[in-house]
């Protein structure tokens, strides 16, 4: 039960943080901390083979639009 | 898990008596509390030695992998932080790395042992093609904390606290303070290389 409310304050803390920052490329790393959070609460609140599919497609899928936001800030693809 | 234990007592004409000023049940349930905390610590450290450790002996730090990262990397540089630690805290955001696999892991092993465990190996495996990373650090990552939760899931470290464990330690590197984070891994950077 402790590590489902570690996880659940952590999400919060980090939404938090996320409000008061002005940069919007130094918002990413909390937004990552929010997909760590919540992927591993997912699989606390569920465990099931799925839920790890779940939270895998989840944290992907995070990972893919910070990637996505921060190239299109920084001016896209560079060759 | 029950913060302050009922015992039942006695019975008297038919409805029960509760008795909750026993003693020895609250010292025991907060034994146990505080004992969680402490592996959830423990697991903490651990889950950090295992994804810094990797992610800097796979050269993460040493540029971004992607043009975000690279832009990540020169943000935290003008906070005041680290250009090396920036493309580190960079790369983790656009792409699962180690850390991303220590946590699949985790969940991996806690929800089927250690075939789990592999099967997270693969998810993260995929996810690092899905983000255009060219690099095993996550695949190597995740192959190294599914064995070491696994084997310390047998003296005492659940992998539930890992989860918990490695959630703590991103917030280390991600979430407090990026300039102090990005300093310490950029020193970590140049004392390897």
């Amino acid at each position: 039960m402790i590590e489902l409310w570690i996880c659940g304050l952590v999400a919060v803390y980090a939404a938090i943080r996320i409000a008061f920052i002005k940069n919007n490329l130094l918002k990413l790393p909390f937004l990552n901390v929010i997909g760590f959070a919540v992927a591993g609460s997912l699989v606390l609140i569920l465990k099931d083979p799925l839920s790890l599919a779940a939270a895998a497609a989840f944290f992907i899928g995070t990972t893919l639009e910070s990637n996505a936001i921060a190239s299109r800030i920084a001016g896209g693809k560079k060759e | 898990m029950q913060l302050f234990p009922v015992k039942e007592n006695a019975t008297v004409s038919g409805q029960k008596i509760y008795l909750t000023n026993n003693i020895k049940e609250y010292q025991r349930v907060w034994f146990d509390m505080l004992n969680g905390i402490i592996n959830i610590i423990a697991a903490a450290i651990v889950a950090w030695i295992i994804f810094v450790t990797t992610d800097i002996l796979l050269g993460l730090p040493k540029k971004g992998g992607v043009s975000g990262a690279e832009a990540i990397g020169r943000s935290v540089e003008e906070e005041g932080g680290d250009l090396n630690g920036g493309y580190m805290i960079g790369n983790i955001v656009c792409s699962p790395d180690a850390s991303a696999g220590t946590l699949l892991a985790a969940c991996g092993v806690y929800v089927y042992g250690i075939y789990g465990g592999l099967a997270a190996v693969v998810l993260v495996f995929i996810g690092n093609r899905i983000c255009h990373d060219k690099g095993y650090a996550g695949t190597t990552g995740a192959i190294i904390a599914s064995f070491v939760i696994w084997g310390l899931s047998f003296y005492g470290i659940s992998p539930e606290q890992f989860i918990a464990g490695m959630v703590l330690a991103i917030v280390t590197i991600q979430g407090l303070s990026h300039k102090y984070s990005s300093r310490l891994l950029g020193k970590l950077w140049r004392f390897r290389s």
